[in-house]
């Protein structure tokens, strides 16, 4: 189907997001809670756009709202510009610490108010740490409480039993909220310890051996020379095809 | 739920065969027992006697309905949160791009309604949608049945037609305001409606009304708010409320509400400047536009509604530190007044720090030190004897 954006006419697809659509078309709409391999969560507001439908117009979260035939949309409108700038702001208030706040208050410039700031907070809550880990197979982590109270924890804060120590949810994460720490082998991440796997090759240590077990259980067809970390993966195949080339 | 069951699950048998589901959910807050008791054993009766089942009354249609309780969260009372806490998901509410007519619980088309509306079902189809039509305003038909509490003389509930008007129902029904006082405000349609004020008491309340004054039908509470109530510490109080019970999943609710509460606080301890009340105009436009459901897009009623009827409460807040109604604690001291205090000693009786001091028959006097500011003897005394300084 055919759908207008910001005056454009651009494909779309039955099922997908307008999000979806208009990132395919390159059209930008800003973000905090997407993540391109998640589905939409509508938890930031920011990708909020005014749709026109046969005349009605409505604001809607694009990463969540489904194409429809013939509808006009707007990225940019006072309205819309005015919802982000006081998105950001909450944010920015609430993870003052977060440097992605920090730079996006700058640049939305939003003004200066009175409200408190929370220089020691870091996080969000836009869930991707959450979702990933799901998707992962792990579910290690979710959103505990409600209103100003919630927050990402493993069970009752304790070194959760599922956890494989990955580090997908400080890798998702846009707000460097998520503690990490490698030191001589281990990897501390939600209060539980790992014994790395050290590359057979150069030594360097490179995931948690859980990670190595859980990815060789569930998808054994990507693990290949389990043994080595993705430098000399890379090195190893560069050298057989260079044997290759040269025979 | 509690005294007329059946009518709910009349009401939903109908729905059921109207558009074809065999199963039905009433979900209820577990803190509301009697409800979850004398519905259950109203689910059992009609089981027992063949309306709920595979073959109600040998028609061939197999209707069965089960009690959900929930786990105490307000924001369950919004159709989506309340159809993902009962598939044992955390009670967060879902964009309502598709309707759940469309796409509802487990996925599948559903309906839902409040429990009132489908006790209403039976009536209508008994008496005729016309005989229905004919009570009631333009656009909201039948009647409604309130909540009517706070400072009137006759609280409970109370059905009357839509399009009754609030001084009807406050002064002709409730008795009017406890104690002789005069009316100030009648808080509507729970912790999320607005407050209206008395030069609005005539009018005739449906949906669309409630909603042009800043406030709206919502659960049918009416709390009646008599002249010693503050509107910005009503206005604070709600937000409170609301903070608490904001799912958190949205940022305009979660953020916006925490940050309004904010403002409101300082209103109330005497910390507040005029460009609060702009940055809570502008804050209430973001949680109206971008939250995700009803919870945050009226979280702002009890803010705006108050704004705008009683926006000198807050001005004397910010500018003279002083709060009229002598609730907010940090602005107000209370004093007796000698020439009027006749020494009944019942303030000096129930002040809970001992802070009144006085012979019998003889004015008593406040020891400023001592007082919290509770506003216990304002209250209680019957001479208005006490004044707000």
């Amino acid at each position: 189907m055919k759908i207008i954006v910001d005056g454009k006419e651009i494909d779309a697809v039955l099922g997908e997001t307008l999000l979806g659509a208009a990132r395919r078309a390159g059209i930008h709409i800003p973000t905090l809670c997407y993540h391109e391999s998640l589905e939409g969560q509508g938890r930031c507001r920011l990708c909020m756009v005014e749709v026109n439908e046969g005349g009605r117009k409505e604001v809607v979260a694009s990463c969540t709202y489904p194409v429809k035939e013939g509808i006009e949309v707007t990225t940019s409108t006072p309205v819309i510009d005015k919802i982000r700038r006081n998105i950001i702001m909450l944010l920015y208030k609430r993870a003052t610490g977060s440097p992605v706040m920090r730079q996006l208050f700058q640049e939305y410039g939003c003004p200066q108010n009175s409200l408190q700031e929370n220089p020691e907070e870091r996080c969000i809550l836009c869930n991707i740490c959450v979702r990933a880990c799901e998707e992962l197979g792990s579910s290690a982590i979710s959103l505990i409480m409600r209103g100003t109270q919630k927050r990402v924890a493993t069970p009752y804060d304790e070194a959760a039993a599922v956890c494989i120590g990955c580090g997908t949810c400080a890798r998702v994460c846009p707000a460097g909220a998520i503690e990490m720490t490698e030191k001589e082998g281990i990897r501390v991440i939600w209060n539980k310890a790992f014994a790395m796997q050290a590359c057979s090759r150069c030594g360097s240590y490179y995931a948690s051996r859980e990670e190595i077990a859980h990815l060789t259980a569930r998808k054994p067809e990507y693990v290949i020379q389990s043994d080595l970390c993705e430098d000399c993966r890379k090195r190893m195949m560069a050298e057989k095809i260079a044997v290759f080339v040269s025979e | 739920m509690e005294g007329d069951p059946h009518t709910v699950i009349e009401g939903m048998i109908i729905g059921s065969m109207a558009i074809g589901a065999h199963k039905g959910f009433i979900y209820v807050r577990d803190e509301y027992g009697l409800a979850v008791q004398n519905l259950g054993r109203a689910i059992q009766d009609a089981r027992a006697n063949g309306y709920l089942g595979e073959d109600i009354m040998g028609k061939g249609w197999a209707f069965d309905i089960e009690i959900v309780r929930g786990g105490g969260a307000f924001v369950c009372g919004e159709e989506t949160a309340l159809m993902n806490s009962i598939e044992g998901n955390a009670g967060e509410p879902r964009d309502k791009y598709v309707y759940p007519t469309e796409k509802g619980l487990w996925g599948k088309p559903t309906i839902i309604n409040n429990v009132e509306t489908w006790a209403n079902i039976p009536v209508i189809i008994l008496a005729g949608a016309e005989k229905f039509a004919s009570i009631g305003s333009k656009n909201s038909k039948g009647t409604k049945v309130f909540s009517l509490v706070g400072k009137v003389v006759n609280t409970g509930l109370v059905e009357v037609p839509m399009g009754t008007t609030l001084r009807e129902i406050i002064f002709d029904i409730g008795g009017g305001i406890l104690k002789g006082k005069a009316f100030k405000a009648v808080q509507t349609g729970g912790p999320s409606g607005g407050c209206i004020p008395a030069e609005l008491l005539d009018l005739e309340i449906d949906f669309d009304s409630l909603t042009e004054a800043g406030s709206m039908m919502g659960s049918g509470g009416l709390i009646v708010m008599d002249e010693h109530t503050c509107m910005v510490e009503v206005a604070r109080y709600y937000l409170h409320f609301l903070a608490g019970e904001s799912c958190g999943k949205c940022v305009p609710c979660r953020e916006g509400i925490d940050r309004m509460l904010e403002i409101l606080t300082r209103i109330c301890e005497g910390h507040g400047k005029m460009e609060d009340l702009d940055l809570l105009e502008d804050l209430s436009e973001t949680l109206k536009a971008a939250s995700s459901c009803a919870l945050g897009k009226t979280a702002t009623n009890p803010v705006l509604s108050t704004l705008r009827y009683f926006r000198p409460e807050y001005i004397s807040h910010i500018h003279e530190k002083r709060c009229a109604a002598g609730v907010c604690r940090s602005l107000t001291t209370f004093d007796i007044i000698p020439e009027i205090c006749t020494g009944c000693g019942l303030c000096e009786k129930n002040c809970p720090v001992q802070a009144i001091r006085g012979e019998k028959k003889e004015p008593h006097t406040i020891s400023q030190e001592l007082c919290i500011r509770c506003g216990d003897c304002f209250n209680r005394c019957n001479f208005g004897a006490i004044k707000v300084v």
